[in-house]
C-alpha cells in the first residue's frame, strides 16, 4: 500500500532521516514511536509530501511517485493526514470543513457532499455539531472533525501525526476510540503517537525510530514484552511501560 | 467670536450646493482609488510572496518607488505621462494615480495578513488534496482578508483625505472647490473650516461603516 525505500531527509546540515525503509500493507496499522527528534513526524510528512525527500523512493498503491514534481494534490487525496494541532479551517463550519475538499478537489455536487459528510460526522459522533464553527468545539471534538475531514476524501490510507498530543488528558479517549473503529474497519493507518496503550491494543506493528533510522520493527507483543534492543528498552523505561 | 460663527454659517449656507457636488466627486475618486488599490494590492502581494525572483523584484520596485516618492509628484507624473499618450480626463488621471499609490500600501497590508496565517492552514489544505492556488483562494486568503480589514479601513480613510491632492491637476473635488471659493470670497479661514467639516463628516461615516462591518464578520466567526 505504502512503501518507502531508503528515505533520506535533511534540513540544512541536519540529517533527520538516514535511509528509512518501511513497507505498509493494506489494512495494516503501524505505530511509530521514538524520542523527540528521532524523525517520526518528518517520516510521516514525507509520505504526504509535506516534506520533500532528498533521496529515496515512495510507492503508493503500487505506483512509484515522482518526487521531483511540485504538485502532489492527486497523491494527497489518496493518503489523508491528521495533524497534532487539528488545523481546522476556522472560517468554515464543521460540515463545510468536511465538504470543502470533496467539492473543490473532487468536484462533487454540494448536496451529495453534504449528505456524505453528515454520514461521516455521525460516525465520529458529531452530527449535532455540523453547523457550528470550530472555535466552539473542544480539542477532542476538533480532532474528530479533522478525522472526518480526512475521511471525506475517501483515502486509501490515513496518517496521524501525534493526534492526541495537544489534547487535555480527559479528551484523549474519544479520539483514540474513533481511530480504533477505523482500524477495525480495515483502514490502513500510520500513527505517530506517545499513547503506548493504543499501540499495544491496536497496532499490527510497532516501529521504533532512533536518530533517523528504524531500529526495531515488531509486533506489539514482542516490542513491549520481549524486545532485546537496548534502545527500545531504554525508551520503554522512559515512557513507563 | 460670534462673528466667526455667523460667517461660518453664512459661508456654509451659500456654498453647500457646490460642496455637496464636490463631495460626490471626492467619494467617486475615493471609490475608484480603493477598488484599483485593492486590485493592485492583491496582485502585488501575491507577487511578493511568490517563489519567482522576477515577480518578487517587480513587486519590490513598485512598492519602493511608490512609498519613496510624494503622492503629489506621482499625480503630476501620471497626469502628464498618461495624458501625453492617451486622451484621459483629469478626473480619471487623478483616480488612477490614487489607485496606483494605494496599491503599494495595500499590497503590504495583504502580504502581512497572508503571511500571518498559520502554516498549518496551508498544510491542511494541501493534505486534503488542494493545489496551492485552491488553498490560497479558499482557505488562506479569506482568513487573511478578515485580518486585513482594520488596517485596510485605515488605508481607505487615508485615501479619502489624500484625494484632496488631485486638485493640483484641476479636479473640482472638495479641496479644489474650497481653494477657488476661498480666493473668490476673500474668506479663506471660514471656507477651509467648512471644507474640513465635510471631510470630517465623510470620515466619520466611513469609520462607522467599517466598525459595523468588522462587528458583522466577528459575529459570523463566533
Amino acid at each position: 500500500m505504502i512503501i518507502g525505500k531508503n528515505i533520506h531527509k535533511s534540513f540544512g546540515d541536519l540529517e533527520v532521516l538516514k535511509g528509512v525503509d518501511l513497507n505498509v500493507d493494506a489494512g495494516e496499522v503501524i505505530v511509530i514511536v521514538g524520542v523527540s527528534g528521532s524523525g517520526k513526524s518528518t517520516l510521516l510528512r514525507c509520505f504526504n509530501f509535506l516534506e520533500k525527500v532528498n533521496e529515496g523512493e515512495i510507492i503508493i498503491g503500487g505506483r512509484k511517485i515522482n518526487l521531483r514534481k511540485s504538485d502532489f494534490s492527486a497523491e494527497r487525496g489518496e493518503v489523508g493526514m491528521v495533524f497534532q494541532h487539528f488545523n481546522l479551517f476556522p472560517h468554515k463550519t464543521v460540515i463545510e470543513n468536511v465538504t470543502e475538499a470533496p467539492i473543490i478537489v473532487k468536484k462533487i455536487k454540494k448536496d451529495i457532499a453534504e449528505k456524505e459528510a453528515m454520514g461521516i460526522l455521525e460516525k465520529v459522533g458529531l452530527s449535532d455539531k455540523a453547523h457550528v464553527y470550530p472555535n466552539k468545539l473542544s480539542g477532542g471534538q476538533k480532532q474528530r472533525v479533522a478525522i472526518a475531514r480526512a475521511l471525506a476524501m475517501e483515502p486509501k490510507a490515513l496518517l496521524f501525526d501525534e493526534p492526541t498530543s495537544a489534547l487535555d488528558p480527559e479528551l484523549v479517549g474519544e479520539v483514540l476510540q474513533v481511530m480504533k473503529e477505523l482500524a477495525n474497519e480495515g483502514m490502513t493507518m500510520i500513527v505517530v503517537t506517545h499513547e503506548m496503550k493504543f499501540a499495544k491494543e491496536v497496532a499490527d506493528r510497532v516501529i521504533m525510530l532512533d536518530e533517523g533510522r528504524i531500529i526495531e520493527d515488531a509486533t506489539p507483543d514482542i516490542f513491549f514484552n520481549h524486545s532485546t534492543n537496548e534502545r527500545t528498552n531504554q525508551f520503554l523505561e522512559m515512557v513507563n511501560v | 467670536m460670534p462673528d466667526i460663527v455667523i460667517t461660518f454659517v453664512e459661508v456654509f449656507l451659500r456654498t453647500y450646493e457646490g460642496f455637496l457636488k464636490a463631495a460626490l466627486i471626492t467619494l467617486q475618486l475615493t471609490a475608484i482609488a480603493v477598488v484599483l488599490g485593492m486590485l493592485f494590492g492583491i496582485v502585488f502581494a501575491l507577487m511578493k510572496i511568490s517563489n519567482s525572483k522576477i515577480l518578487v523584484s517587480i513587486a519590490n520596485i513598485y512598492i519602493t518607488l511608490i512609498r519613496g516618492t510624494p503622492l503629489i509628484v506621482q499625480i503630476m507624473f501620471l497626469y502628464y505621462g498618461i495624458t501625453s499618450m492617451i486622451v484621459l480626463s483629469n478626473f480619471w488621471a487623478g483616480a488612477i494615480a490614487l489607485g496606483v499609490h494605494n496599491g503599494a500600501y495595500i499590497a503590504e497590508i495583504f502580504r502581512g495578513a497572508i503571511q500571518g496565517i498559520d502554516r498549518g492552514q496551508k498544510e491542511a489544505s494541501l493534505a486534503v488534496g488542494m493545489n496551492s492556488s485552491q488553498a490560497m483562494r479558499r482557505i488562506i486568503f479569506p482568513q487573511a482578508l478578515r485580518r486585513a480589514i482594520p488596517p485596510l479601513g485605515n488605508q481607505f480613510i487615508i485615501t479619502l483625505k489624500d484625494s484632496s491632492l488631485v486638485y493640483v491637476i484641476g479636479v473640482s473635488e472638495l479641496f479644489g472647490l474650497a481653494n477657488r471659493e476661498a480666493a473668490s470670497s476673500f474668506l479663506p479661514f471660514e471656507t477651509f473650516l467648512v471644507v474640513g467639516f465635510y471631510y470630517l463628516i465623510l470620515v466619520l461615516i466611513f469609520s462607522s461603516l467599517l466598525r459595523w462591518y468588522e462587528k458583522k464578520l466577528d459575529v459570523e466567526n463566533n
